[in-house]
């Protein structure tokens, strides 16, 4: 009862102590534009694209009001399921690839030699091209007449038909681009991670007669959990809303979840409404997927204990 | 203490300029916020100027000279502002002014499969009491078809395209072929022996790819074997799924199975087909191409003139040349204040002068069914090859839901040619999708 009383006490005096001092109100008050600013530019969006959703507009006019017919209509919609289909594999393939090359990376640069700061700028190369011209240069080189990778697998029997034109290919083509390109985001963000380890740790356990294996996984792994935890949850939330890569690469061929959104709100004239629905399904998915991270992985946002 | 004094003296010297600079910025910067915001509202083109809506010129600038001729014999100015030359984008930056209410562009010149959109949603003007049946009857047949939309003529066609068969005629006279084939038969027969018998790389190159391009080419193929999409008398019945059009499909992915075509045609789009066919030293012996292909000829890098052919593209034994319409309408903004004004610029744009000059300067095709008859223009290759195809062309399906029709035969063509599905059950499955958005936006 005690607890119970004090706990309310103590929300209400939250309350109280916030608002009813005037130096905090006014407080309150002058961030009071800023936050409208987000809201509106933030949040607005967000929430008309809802409302868009759950109505049957189109591009010339709002419509009425549907409740969740759009998603029923979307989830059955075979682009859809394709393009879902195809941005999971991809979230999944890109980053696990780009995890374990990332960390190879970065634990090779690690130790100090002679050039390093030279390999590192080098690394961050293909990070540096905007992404739609990475997507037409090694659009080329994939292509069947000219295209030097092309010609390589066909000519060692690796397959045999042009990359371009077979769906799966496509995808696997989008994934070693896509590690190619940001491979070295990865590697720096564990590089910074792993120049916080101090060293006495590894002298210690060299001392105790741990091999390399061991002072890998008992402990470089667990005192990077943070930092993977965070260079993950990046890249994951980024490859999860690839657009750009799979529209230059396979010249449209390539269905992802926001190709469907754009070609539903900008190219059709049916889907409209479809393609908002889609838009908030990239949002709470995007959303949960954050959630899932700091909740069960138990990534840390701040310096809180 | 004379330096304390000295000091705040300074400090407090520096502290007000530095007050007087926030306040001079601020002032500044509000000036400069008001004068963009008055700027801004009135920022629409003074009465008086014409806006022609239009991707760029051609390489000899006949736009340009023709708008120029305009503005020296009438009393208001016509402007041309650029769009851009992709289509699809050209589309996309319209249907944003348009959904945004902005009345600026006058004059559209609009690729022919858009009136029937533009239309539906009332962003054009209706032209029928402006552009008579009498004068309508000057025009060829499927551009004016383009423009028509329930009934109702929207636009004036302007200029045209038609799908070509591009051939080598130094490469077929040598495997001792002295016509361009017939039928597709004749065509597989002459691209098979040819490519043995000179190791040429490619025997036929056309746009495959699952774009607007890849939907000419499939459709090409079914008005030859007789189908056709949208029945001609009623709009709103889908009849693709039929026989003849499986066949014509099945014609399509045969040229891809049977290795007279590459396998990579099913990725070609124009530019492909162009490096393929025109480029140093041509590596196909046929190319289905627009018109537009005839002007690499001649330059450097690309085969000669007395290298290539050009004419209608091969059909079924026993059916009508067909081949897909392409070009470019006249289109009034339905929210301009000019309109009397922009119905002056597109007579004068469509009259048969203007357009003589375009065609003869720039290969630009005329849609006056007369002009095709003119001395002049009859010596051009493209003319003088080709006309039974520019005579024979249809329009894709008028329909206010074009896109939607499009994204899903692009799919469905792309997927038949390589074999993914089988024609049957590719003009089966666009039969339920097609009525589908026939049904869905009715």
């Amino acid at each position: 009862m005690t607890s119970a009383t004090s706990e309310k006490k103590r929300r209400g005096g939250w309350f109280r102590e916030e608002f009813g001092n005037p130096e905090r109100r006014l407080a309150y008050y002058m961030v009071l534009p800023a936050v409208l600013i987000i809201v509106i530019i933030a949040f607005f969006p967000i929430a008309y694209s809802v409302v868009l959703s759950v109505t049957d507009s189109t591009i010339t006019g709002m419509g009425s009001f549907v409740g969740v017919e759009n998603y029923v209509e979307m989830f059955k919609n075979p682009d859809f399921l394709e393009g879902l289909k195809n941005t999971v594999i991809f979230t999944v393939g890109s980053v696990a690839l780009e995890f374990v090359i990332g960390l190879g990376v970065a634990l090779a640069v690690n130790r100090a030699f002679r050039g390093r700061g030279l390999v590192r700028a080098a690394v961050l190369v293909p990070w540096a091209f905007p992404t739609v011209i990475s997507a037409v240069m090694w659009r080329l080189m994939f292509q069947d007449p000219i295209g030097i990778i092309n010609e390589t697998a066909n000519a060692l029997g690796i397959i045999s038909q042009p990359i371009l034109s077979d769906a799966t290919l496509l995808l696997i083509a989008c994934i070693l681009v896509d590690v190619w390109k940001t491979m070295p985001f990865m590697a720096l963000l564990l590089l910074a991670g792993l120049q916080t380890i101090p060293g006495e740790v590894y002298e210690a356990a060299r001392v105790d007669g741990a091999n390399v294996m061991q002072r890998f996984f008992r402990i470089t792994l667990p005192l990077l959990k943070g930092t993977i935890l965070v260079a993950v949850l990046f890249r994951t939330l980024d490859a999860y809303r690839v657009y750009d890569l799979f529209w230059v690469l396979s010249s449209e061929q390539l269905e992802s979840l926001s190709t469907f959104v754009f070609k539903s709100v900008r190219i059709s004239q049916l889907l409209f409404a479809q393609g908002n629905a889609a838009a908030v399904f990239i949002f709470v998915t995007a959303f949960i997927i954050a959630l899932i991270f700091i909740r069960i992985f138990g990534m840390q946002t701040g310096t809180e204990e | 203490m004379t330096d304390r004094g000295e000091i705040t003296g300074v400090s407090a010297s520096r502290k007000l300029n530095r007050r007087d600079f926030l306040k001079m910025s601020g002032a500044g910067l509000a000036g400069a916020a008001l004068l963009g915001a008055a700027g801004c509202g009135g920022g629409s083109s003074g009465s008086g100027t014409l806006i022609f809506g239009m991707g760029p010129d051609d390489a000899q600038g006949t736009m340009a000279a023709l708008i120029e001729k305009f503005n020296k014999q009438s009393d208001f100015k016509v402007e041309h502002q650029v769009m851009p030359a992709d289509t699809g984008s050209y589309f996309d930056k319209l249907k944003t002014e348009f959904q945004a209410g902005t009345g600026n562009i006058d004059v559209i010149g609009g690729d022919v499969i858009w009136p029937a959109q533009l239309a539906a949603n009332g962003w054009i003007l209706d032209l029928s009491d402006k552009f008579p049946a009498s004068e309508q009857q000057k025009f060829l047949e499927a551009p004016l078809n383009s423009v028509t939309y329930e009934g109702k003529v929207y636009g004036v066609p302007w200029y045209t395209d038609a799908g070509m068969l591009y051939h080598r005629i130094d490469l077929l006279e040598k495997s001792g072929y002295s016509e361009p084939p017939k039928t597709w038969d004749e065509l597989q027969e002459m691209a098979d022996k040819v490519t043995q018998d000179q190791g040429v790389k490619y025997g036929f190159v056309f746009q495959g790819d699952a774009y607007e391009g890849g939907v000419c080419n499939g459709l090409e193929y079914i008005w030859q074997h007789g189908g056709d999409v949208l029945d001609p008398s009623d709009p709103n019945k889908v009849i693709i799924d039929s026989p003849e059009s499986a066949a014509g499909l099945a014609t399509e992915a045969s040229m891809m199975s049977s290795g007279v075509s590459p396998q990579a045609v099913s990725t070609y789009q124009e530019a492909e087909t162009d490096a393929a066919f025109f480029q140093d030293p041509g590596n196909a012996v046929f190319a289905r191409q627009w018109p537009y292909g005839y002007a690499y000829l001649d330059t450097k890098g690309y085969l000669k003139q007395d290298q290539v052919g050009v004419g209608p593209l091969p059909t079924e034994e026993g059916q009508d040349l067909a081949s897909c319409l392409g070009g470019w309408d006249m289109l009034i903004n339905a929210q301009s204040d000019m309109q009397d004004e922009a119905w002056e610029f597109i007579k004068f744009m469509t009259a048969p002068e203007q357009m003589k000059f375009r065609a003869v300067r720039a290969t630009v095709l005329p849609t006056r069914s007369a002009l095709l008859e003119d001395p002049e223009i009859s010596k051009i290759p493209v003319v003088a090859q080709g006309k039974p195809a520019i005579e024979n062309t249809h329009a894709r399906p008028v329909s206010e839901y074009y896109s939607d029709m499009s994204l899903e035969m692009n799919e469905q063509f792309n997927a038949a040619l390589k074999g993914d599905v089988s024609p049957e059950e590719a003009v089966s499955t666009l039969q339920e999708s097609l009525e589908g958005i026939v049904e869905a936006g009715n």
